[in-house]
């Protein structure tokens, strides 16, 4: 690189551009193989070690089984209530101002910025039997903290803002122009709505629901604070890997990570997906 | 677009300001003549250790070799701690709930000392499994059976983060095959199975410690908490609104303690270690243990405070169950009890 | 608004109302209303003890090692965001694709399994952990093991917010530099980076709101020793389970409002970062 100078001839500055081009690429390289590449790959081999009998035997456990259904479900139930409500929100906040707009479509982020386990509290503090809220409804008979819908209180928190965010930008750039034209051709709002609105943002809604989805497989913090942790009811697959992790059981633990890091591998091919569908959408 | 530039460079002197201040830290070691102490405990201890024990002894090793001793401490989940330190957790002196937590310890041939060998059998301090419950106990729980009933909502934390679980099922279990006090009677398996569980299926939170057992009791959930005895006379001691029954038959809680002879030899602390650990065991210690709600293993100060710690009916001990060995296998193995018991109850429902 | 002039915009006001008012309610149930309860939480428990124990040693040295952490991970991140990212915008070689998803990979994996992996890599039979133990060096259950965790899930975020915008300006400033004279260094400095900077900067923010708030990744791998290997997260952890309510909402609240500081900073950074693109 120093030995480039404006006045080399153009052959030497290209042969050292393409040195200093992949020396770059080898230190990008080193760093992702270092930090991330490595360390999945440790995973997946002492998983696979074994053999994949063990693997199945170890997944095969009731604990470990019904973990991960219980994580996939309550993950599916979050991301029905999510995109629709994010939606909703994003929609508000794009096409009907109201007092105050900024202030709320800044604290969207929230979730972003707010440490896990300080979530986990909050929640505990609101809908406890000392909490207000809690106290109203544990009087009422229903039961939030320490049963599934605490979990999914915690995930709906965690998750907020990565369909809104999705959403928003599209919804910016759409063209009014083609809901006008249905609108004089007289469709009514909602089959406006469902047949032009809609399909635009259909990318952007599955990659907003696609990324809580993953959050919500792998969320711990939040969780293990409002769940009741018993096995086979209400614990989550990442605090059975916890659990098991602590208890020195490595089979269990390393099946049941290997199923989340396999979910989330399958989630980045959804978005990869989406990604080049919004983009043909585009061009 | 000045402006712009300016917030910029403010956001990157900031970070500069703080790489100069990391680096100047890291610049400041503590290089006079200290001795240091890496202490993993389980998480009940902690105020004792923390308040009264450690003080204490750094000033007995002050006064005996002229010397500051740091202490450094780890308060984790006993399971969670005998994990760490196999996995490389370099504990000097380790002080668990149960005996299998230092087991797997010497498995892994850290420490290889026989710790048995010390006074009363390697264990500093004992306690007994109990029952907690709501002020003036308005649900009347008087023992085991009691917690099985519908209209009782019980909490104990996971077996497979805590030991102290583990000492709360197999306390339950005992209780159930009527070991103990001198009982001649065949083992009631059956019975025993049946009430652990009815247990099981009145507990509403599992927890990862037994900390946060109590920590989650007071927050209001639950009518029963099943736990050592020396946590809820700490809770009370701090002026908690908190009863306690001690069930007619209940296991004795032994704690060992153990140097790690890998990690004293690598650190070059074994001196002030070995110390540490024969410190425990002497009597100032012992009454410190004691003040927190622990019954201390010596058997002289036992008797001098015996007066706050009744003995139940049936006292049964891990012995009694066959052993730790046997217990994890029984209770908590693949194909254990527990293990079966909270399948089933999965299935019931 | 004012170009209302088709039936179809004539909506209801009571319907569109409504709709603002239903989004609000949920905006609020769902993210203000468990604030609140936190600030009246810390409140109740006494904000004189709460602010004793953030003054306690333990606390101030799990909020300065938050600090570290955080400041390693951040420059570790930067550094090689930036050169990964131009490497992905900018050189065309076999296996980008797949280099690509990897990038990703750290957002949607859990923290627990993050952690784990580092235990299986660096603990005393791991891979590399074998090496280290050899030279004496602990990564585990002490602070580089906290680090990279913590370099770990905050990967991607330098990488995803400066990519597009290197994607987006291209090469002709940058070629204009060196054929007025500037070696390679210069042009990257004066020009590359510049172009990048609030990009860069949102995601310097995203990284550092991460690394203060990371729970699971850093609880399994601390050896949690007090004042040495607790972050403040671990230290909100113990406390709470230690029955120090106070401290433990005290700690929380402190982090909260860092939190509000990095989200203004978000916010702020979005804007320009959107005005300097268009």
């Amino acid at each position: 690189m120093l030995r480039r100078r404006p006045r080399g001839a153009r052959a030497a500055r290209a042969a050292g551009a393409e040195r200093s081009a992949l020396g770059l690429r080898r230190a990008a390289l080193g760093y992702v193989g270092l930090f991330v590449a490595l360390p999945v790959a440790a995973l997946a081999a002492r998983a696979l070690a074994d053999g994949p009998a063990s693997l199945l035997a170890a997944l095969r456990r009731p604990e470990a089984f019904t973990s991960l259904w219980l994580t996939f479900r309550l993950a599916l139930a979050l991301i029905a209530v999510n995109t629709v409500m994010g939606t909703l929100m994003a929609w508000v906040l794009v096409r009907h101002p109201f007092p105050g707009r900024s202030l709320v479509n800044a604290l969207i982020d929230l979730p972003f910025a707010i440490p896990t386990i300080v979530t986990g509290l909050m929640l505990i503090v609101l809908y406890g039997p000392q909490g207000v809220v809690g106290r109203f409804l544990s009087e009422r008979g229903v039961e939030i903290i320490y049963a599934k819908p605490g979990i999914v209180l915690a995930l709906l928190f965690v998750t907020f803002p990565f369909v809104v965010r999705a959403v928003q930008p599209v919804l910016m750039e759409l063209d009014r122009d083609m809901e006008e034209a249905a609108a004089t051709l007289g469709a009514s709002r909602w089959t406006v709505f469902r047949r032009v609105v809609l399909p635009a943002l259909l990318p952007a809604i599955l990659t907003g629901a696609a990324l809580s989805f993953s959050r919500a497989l792998g969320e711990f913090g939040s969780v293990i604070m409002v769940a009741g942790n018993i096995p086979l009811r209400t614990q989550t697959a990442p605090v059975y890997v916890y659990g098991e992790i602590e208890s020195d059981n490595h089979a269990g633990a390393l099946a049941v990570s290997l199923v989340l890091l396999l979910g989330s591998l399958f989630v980045l091919i959804v978005l990869h997906r989406l990604q080049t569908l919004g983009r043909r959408r585009d061009g | 677009m000045r402006y712009k530039r300016f917030i910029f460079n403010a956001l990157f002197g900031i970070y500069g300001f703080g790489v100069l201040a990391a680096a100047s830290g890291c610049g400041r070691g503590g290089d006079n003549p200290t001795d240091t102490l890496l202490l993993a405990a389980y998480t009940v201890p902690k105020e004792a250790y923390e308040r009264e024990i450690i003080p204490t002894f750094q000033r007995h090793w002050q006064q005996k070799k002229g010397r500051r001793v740091v202490v450094q401490q780890s308060y984790e989940a006993s399971g969670a701690q005998s994990r760490a330190v196999v996995g490389g957790f370099e504990a000097d002196v380790v002080a668990l709930s149960l005996e299998g937590d230092v087991d797997r310890i010497v498995e892994a041939g850290l420490i290889t000392h026989d710790w048995h060998a010390r006074p009363w059998n390697g264990y500093i301090t004992r306690s007994l499994v109990v029952i907690g419950t709501r002020p003036d106990n308005p649900k009347a729980i008087l023992d085991w059976a009691d917690l099985a009933r519908p209209d009782v909502e019980v909490l104990y934390p996971n077996p497979k983060t805590s030991g102290g679980a583990m000492w709360c099922v197999n306390a339950i279990w005992g209780a159930g095959l009527g070991v103990g006090g001198g009982a001649t009677a065949a083992p009631d398996s059956a019975g025993a199975r049946a009430l652990v569980k009815g247990i099981q299926a009145r507990v509403k939170v599992m927890d990862k410690s037994g900390r946060e057992s109590v920590t989650t009791f007071e927050r209001g959930i639950g009518d029963a908490l099943v736990t050592y005895e020396n946590e809820l006379l700490l809770r009370t001691m701090q002026g908690r609104a908190i009863s306690f029954v001690i069930p007619d038959a209940t296991i004795l809680i032994e704690n060992p303690v153990a140097v790690v002879d890998r990690n004293v030899d690598k650190h070059g602390s074994r001196e002030v270690a070995e110390e540490f650990v024969r410190f425990l065991h002497e009597e100032q210690a012992q009454h410190a243990f004691a003040h927190y709600g622990f019954r201390p293993a010596s058997p002289k100060i036992m008797k001098e405070v015996s007066v706050h710690f009744p003995e139940p009916a049936r006292l049964f001990t891990i012995a009694d169950l066959g052993g730790w060995a046997q217990v994890r296998e029984t209770l908590y193995g693949e194909d254990g009890v527990w293990t079966e018991v909270v399948q089933e109850l999965a299935r019931g429902r | 608004m004012a170009e209302n002039a088709t039936a179809f915009r004539r909506e209801s006001p009571w319907g569109r109302r409504l709709l603002i008012a239903a989004v609000l309610v949920w905006f609020a149930l769902l993210l203000l209303l468990p604030l609140a309860a936190l600030v009246r939480g810390a409140w109740r428990e006494g904000i004189g003890a709460g602010l004793d124990s953030l003054r306690r040693p333990e606390a101030r040295q799990a909020f300065a090692l938050t600090f570290w952490i955080t400041l390693v991970a951040v420059t570790v991140n930067t550094v090689g965001g930036v050169a990964l990212a131009l490497v992905l915008v900018r050189q065309r070689f076999r296996g980008r694709l797949l280099l690509e998803g990897i990038v990703d990979l750290p957002f949607s994996v859990s923290p627990v399994v993050a952690g784990f992996m580092f235990l299986l890599l660096f603990g005393p039979h791991g891979w590399l952990g074998r090496w280290f133990e050899a030279g004496g060096i602990r990564v585990v259950y002490a602070l580089p093991g906290m680090m990279l965790a913590t370099i770990f899930v905050t990967f991607p975020f330098v990488t995803r917010e400066v990519a597009p915008v290197f994607r987006e300006c291209g090469l002709e400033q940058e070629e204009a530099a060196r054929t007025l004279g500037a070696s390679g260094w210069q042009a990257f400095w004066r020009v590359t980076l510049p172009s990048v900077r609030w990009g860069l900067a949102y995601g310097v923010t995203l990284t550092v709101a991460r690394s203060l708030g990371e729970f699971g990744a850093v609880l399994v791998v601390s050896g949690s020793i007090i004042g040495r290997t607790q972050t403040a997260t671990l230290h909100i952890h113990q406390a709470y389970a230690d029955f120090h309510y106070a401290g433990a909402f005290a700690a929380s609240l402190a982090l909260a409002l860092v939190s509000f500081i990095l989200l203004a900073c978000m916010e702020f950074l979005q804007r320009r970062a959107r005005a300097g693109r268009s």
